[in-house]
């Protein structure tokens, strides 16, 4: 951590709000010099970056123990070696497999994203981690309570909560804190790109990536969504976006499934084949938070740095490669009632699609092994408490 | 063939001393269905069969338990429950092994990693809970204890995935018979390796064991029908078996056998030298001989069913002559009996649909028994009126299987059940197949 902080994190002073400053000294407080070619770092004023803080959300992060039944972490879903998201899974599973409806997103630069979820159901990264933690079909611990007593009586907590939080223990605000600050730390920038847009480094870049990138702002249009500004980029509009891929997994007709048995052995099945087992689960994206059907089957814009680590992609994991994407919105995406009027046939010539696959791949940040071994260098300890939290609970007061 | 990680080298040298002590005299111990050589067999009427049983929530009590099943036809409680042991929870219980001296039920959950140890001699009939293990992953890494194979007072477990990614790659693990942890080593990822494991078959008259590979928790928790419709699921998958020196659990050979290579089963008839697998994806038959040269050669020697259709060849169970082998596909439902007579051309002679699916096989010694159950697991089992959970006995008189009793797992709010193992109640019938020199010392071991 310590090298991590070294890199990315400036130590200065903070000027805390008064109810802030009882749990959080203001000499601790650390800012995030936001590396070339992303904007400063979105910090709420009420949960200020400290290291201690950092490190015992990331500690947190890695812990399995945090599920319900001791096997799920937080990077069990976002694998720090697969992008912070999972390579081997389209859609994700929780506690004892149970089915989740979407894609692992990554959670490189999730600081920037405004509303969170690929439905953008949440607002802050300290909301937000009491989601996964208590959604039945993911970590599914009973209860909140249930979360916090566990941490007490986890050995390796002791008296972290308390020097992070000027004395504070284990509860739902600090808890969501914790994570947040340490979620907060995975920028990721200083890419190729960066060096040669915002650093004018022109050997920074090759030619056909540099094409690629006229091509991603202009006749492909990317940046339509995936936004870059004069002094920084985010690649992304933090807005949602129908491009009918929700539409055609919900609505779409029965279809073949190409499946792969072993190494270049393939057979096709249908999908009434396989009716003996679980259906897919409706998804109708933005729609649900909003229950404004113009809102239906749209889903947000990720940012795309370090794209070309995050494999699968979309919301629901179904295209396994970028060449696949970039196909998929050469072809205006799948047409619908509620597509978004952006997409369209693009008409892109295979040259035109390598330059646009070179660019994407340009886009990977310079620390990402650094945010890697850092991750791994946390070792929250695998042994479950001894008896459950429940069990030995008893009111304090 | 380079290691990727020794570890303890020391207890290994130990075991090594301790195996070949055993190995100086190796009896040629059978397959009864799947023991460990190094376990004594029952060859008469077995008492009990374990059913290692997979809570469901909403049924019964929704917990994993260990159940007993009376098998005796000359018992008044013949095919009936006489004895079940909750655990707590659901951890995808899956195999269960039995220990070098047939006194002890070791039984892993894929999903919590616990491994609990059951007194089974003490009073067969009402096994009871003695130790639950459950430093495994935090010794390991490994997650998901699979295969339980014993070896002289010691356990060879093979998991199946890794705390780090739940992905498939894993290793081989060695524990005590008290349940102490002595040493792990990594699947190899080198000479062709792909890291996965699975099973295990132990050869001590070869001084070799192999394993092959399935895929790691990501896939075996996921529902069954969605991972096939994922395609990145799918590529994740082991394609690999592995032959190893049992003395220095090294690995000497990697085969490439495409498409998840499951149970592994040794032949004991006097004279022979192969294992066979199967593989679940690609429904084929694999067996490994020695070469003129002596080297451990894997070849592809039949098609199981349509693969096009996936079958999913699961459990099998050779018989002690290796004369014959069963063969459950999972899909159909079916019991298909291979002749492996010549095991370099094996025939399917024989098929029967046991249920809207099945998955594991067990038959006694003299092969006149067989018994089958249902569940695969938790996520892939069939759903709604498919979803039959049972253990079924049939006779089998070399031509047709019939049905003896069956127990309906739901109806007795139990869950589904998975893998059986046997047990008599008297523990002294318990012999070898051909020479009991070794026996006595094996039995007389109580750790």
């Amino acid at each position: 951590m310590k090298q991590l902080t070294s890199a990315l994190l400036v130590l200065c002073a903070l000027t805390l709000p008064a109810c802030e400053q009882a749990f959080a000294p203001a000499a601790e407080a650390l800012l995030i010099a936001p590396p070339l070619g992303l904007p400063a770092l979105p910090i709420p004023p009420d949960s200020p970056l400290t290291r201690a803080r950092i490190d015992l959300g990331r500690t947190l992060f890695m812990d399995r123990r945090l599920s319900h039944n001791n096997t799920l972490s937080c990077a069990m879903c976002h694998v720090p070696e697969q992008g912070f998201t999972s390579h081997e899974l389209g859609t994700a599973i929780g506690l004892e497999g149970q089915s989740i409806r979407r894609n692992s997103p990554t959670i490189y630069n999730v600081a920037y994203v405004e509303q969170l979820f690929h439905d953008g159901r949440e607002f802050s990264l300290e909301n937000q981690a009491w989601g996964p933690l208590l959604a039945g079909n993911e970590m599914a611990n009973p209860s909140i309570g249930y979360v916090i007593e566990k941490i007490k009586v986890l050995p390796e907590y002791a008296g972290r909560f308390e020097k992070a939080f000027n004395g504070r223990g284990p509860d739902m605000q600090t808890v969501g804190q914790a994570l947040a600050s340490y979620q907060r730390t995975l920028v990721s920038a200083n890419s190729r790109f960066d060096r040669w847009h915002f650093g004018k480094e022109q050997g920074a870049l090759t030619a056909e990536e540099k094409a690629g990138f006229e091509l991603f702002s202009g006749k492909a249009g990317c940046s339509s969504c995936h936004l870059v500004g004069d002094k920084q980029a985010l690649f992304s509009d933090n807005r949602f976006h129908n491009s009918g891929i929700g539409y055609a997994r919900s609505m779409g007709p029965a279809k073949k499934h190409r499946v792969q048995l072993a190494p270049g052995v393939f057979v096709d099945v249908e999908d009434k084949a396989l009716n003996a087992f679980e259906q897919p689960l409706p998804d109708v994206g933005r729609y649900e938070v909003t229950l404004d059907p113009a809102d239906s089957w749209a889903y947000r814009t990720p940012i795309l740095r370090n794209v070309a680590l995050t494999s699968p992609y979309m919301h629901d994991g179904s295209l396994a490669t970028l060449d696949d994407v970039i196909e998929f919105y050469d072809g205006g995406g799948i047409d619908n009632p509620q597509k978004d009027p952006l997409l369209r046939p693009l008409g892109l010539t295979t040259q035109e699609k390598r330059a646009l696959l070179a660019f994407l791949g340009s886009l990977t940040g310079d620390n990402v092994a650094q945010q890697v071994a850092e991750a791994r260098a946390t070792q929250p300890g695998d042994r479950p408490p001894a008896h459950d939290p429940a069990s030995t609970f008893r009111r304090s007061y | 063939m380079k290691m990727i990680k020794t570890t303890n080298l020391a207890r290994n040298v130990a075991l090594t001393l301790a195996l070949s002590a055993v190995l100086a005299a190796a009896p040629a111990f059978a397959d009864e269905t799947s023991c460990s050589p190094f376990t004594p067999l029952i060859k008469g009427q077995e008492d009990l069969v374990y059913v290692w049983t997979l809570g469901v929530k909403g049924i019964g009590d929704g917990s994993d338990k260990l159940v007993t099943v009376d098998v005796n036809p000359k018992s008044k409680t013949y095919g009936k429950v006489i004895h079940k042991l909750s655990l707590g929870g659901r951890g995808e219980v899956h195999h269960v092994g039995l220990s070098d001296d047939r006194r002890f039920l070791w039984g892993g959950a894929l999903d919590s990693n616990k491994i609990f140890v059951f007194d089974i001699g003490t009073n067969p009939a009402k096994p009871k809970l003695t130790r639950t293990i459950t430093d495994f992953v935090e010794k390991t890494g490994f997650v998901g204890p699979h295969s339980f194979i014993a070896m002289p007072g010691r356990m060879l477990i093979t998991p199946l995935s890794n705390k780090k990614d739940h992905g498939g790659e894993t290793g081989v693990v060695v524990y005590n018979n008290k349940g102490e942890y002595v040493s792990h080593e990594q699947m190899p990822k080198t000479n062709g390796g792909d890291g996965y494991g699975y099973d295990v078959g132990i050869n001590p008259q070869k001084n070799v064991f192999l394993t092959s590979s399935f895929t790691g928790w990501n896939n075996y928790m996921m529902d069954l029908g969605k991972m096939v419709k994922d395609p990145e699921a799918m590529k994740r998958f082991g394609n690999t078996s592995v032959m190893w020196d049992m003395k220095t659990m090294k690995p000497l050979k990697v085969f490439q056998t495409p498409g998840a290579p499951l149970e592994v089963r040794w032949s004991w008839n006097k004279g022979d030298n192969w294992a066979v697998t199967t593989t679940a994806l690609t429904s084929k038959i694999w067996v490994y001989k020695q070469d003129a040269k002596g080297e451990w050669q894997a070849r592809d020697v039949a098609t199981i069913g349509d693969p096009a259709k996936i079958p999913l060849p699961v459990d099998i169970s050779i018989t002690a002559d290796a004369k014959g082998m069963w063969i459950n596909t999972f899909m159909d439902g079916t019991a298909r009996y291979w002749d492996m007579s010549d095991p370099m051309a094996p025939k399917e002679v024989f098929t029967k649909k046991i249920g809207s699916q099945v998955n594991m096989v067990s038959q006694s010694y003299d092969g006149k028994r067989v018994y089958f159950t249902s569940s695969l697991l938790g996520n892939w089992d069939k759903k709604a009126k498919d979803d039959e959970q049972y253990l079924k006995l049939y006779n089998w008189d070399g031509k047709d299987l019939k049905l003896a009793f069956e127990i309906d797992f739901y109806k007795e709010k139990l869950g589904r059940a998975h893998h059986m193992k046997f047990q008599a109640r008297d523990l002294s019938t318990l012999q070898p197949l051909d020479v009991a020199q070794n026996l006595p010392a094996l039995l007389a071991r109580k750790q």
